[in-house]
């Protein structure tokens, strides 16, 4: 019995530290991250990882009691929403004219979608070629 | 008490990293900047009053985590949309 909640004091430990750890790069690709979508990149793993692994280290901790249920409800709903939401708000950026920064070399999305559209920020390859036939 | 020590260190951590998301609602140059460092927060909000709750053995800061991290997720697709289309409905 004892050797079974040393285990579970391992595991829960682990997974409160893999969780603290994402949230850390999550805070630190916020910070220094140079464009909307790396930075929303970045942040993403806070909702998805972070907050799951805390999630799943209170469980592992507490087992199916009350709070254990309610963790994780809570875990399951941020690790559902988190890609929804982020993706959601990366082409509202992208559609509101919100451009890449100038370390970045390929547009797949401007591409698809908007090839004649000029509130594109960026220039990609078709829409130079369209101007130039426009010419 | 090793646990009790870890999950000090584990709300210190998530107050401290409040910070970058306020510093990126402050100086973040576009209007996703500020809606990604708001959800950010949210979350963080949400893991900070999961380990507290864990911390104080009360069921109801869990409950007060799932209320908020449903607003925010309401909130950043009602803040997508409108900034996609211009309307929210």
């Amino acid at each position: 019995m004892n050797n079974i909640t040393f285990i579970q004091d391992i595991l829960s430990n682990f997974f409160f530290i893999a969780g603290m750890f994402f949230v850390f790069l999550g805070m630190l690709g916020l910070y220094r991250l140079p464009d909307v979508y790396n930075r929303l990149h970045a942040t993403t793993k806070i909702g998805t990882l972070g907050a799951f692994g805390v999630m799943m280290g209170i469980v592992v901790k507490l087992g199916f009691g009350p709070m254990g249920i309610k963790a994780i409800t809570v875990g399951l709903f941020l690790l559902l929403t988190a890609p929804v939401a982020a993706h959601m708000i990366s082409r509202a950026a992208h559609r509101h004219g919100v451009g890449l920064c100038e370390e970045s070399t390929l547009d797949d999305y401007g591409k698809t979608y908007c090839p004649m559209n000029s509130s594109c920020a960026v220039k990609h390859e078709e829409t130079i070629e369209d101007e130039h036939d426009q010419m | 008490m090793n646990t009790i020590h870890l999950l000090d260190i584990a709300l210190i951590f998530m107050v401290l990293s409040i910070i970058p998301c306020i510093h990126r609602i402050i100086k973040g140059p576009t209007i996703p900047d500020r809606v990604i460092a708001v959800d950010a927060l949210a979350t963080v909000i949400v893991v900070m009053l999961g380990v507290y709750s864990f911390v104080q053995e009360s069921v109801f800061f869990m409950d007060v985590a799932l209320v908020i991290s449903i607003i925010a997720f309401v909130g950043t697709v009602t803040i997508a949309k409108y900034l996609d289309e211009g309307v929210v409905f």
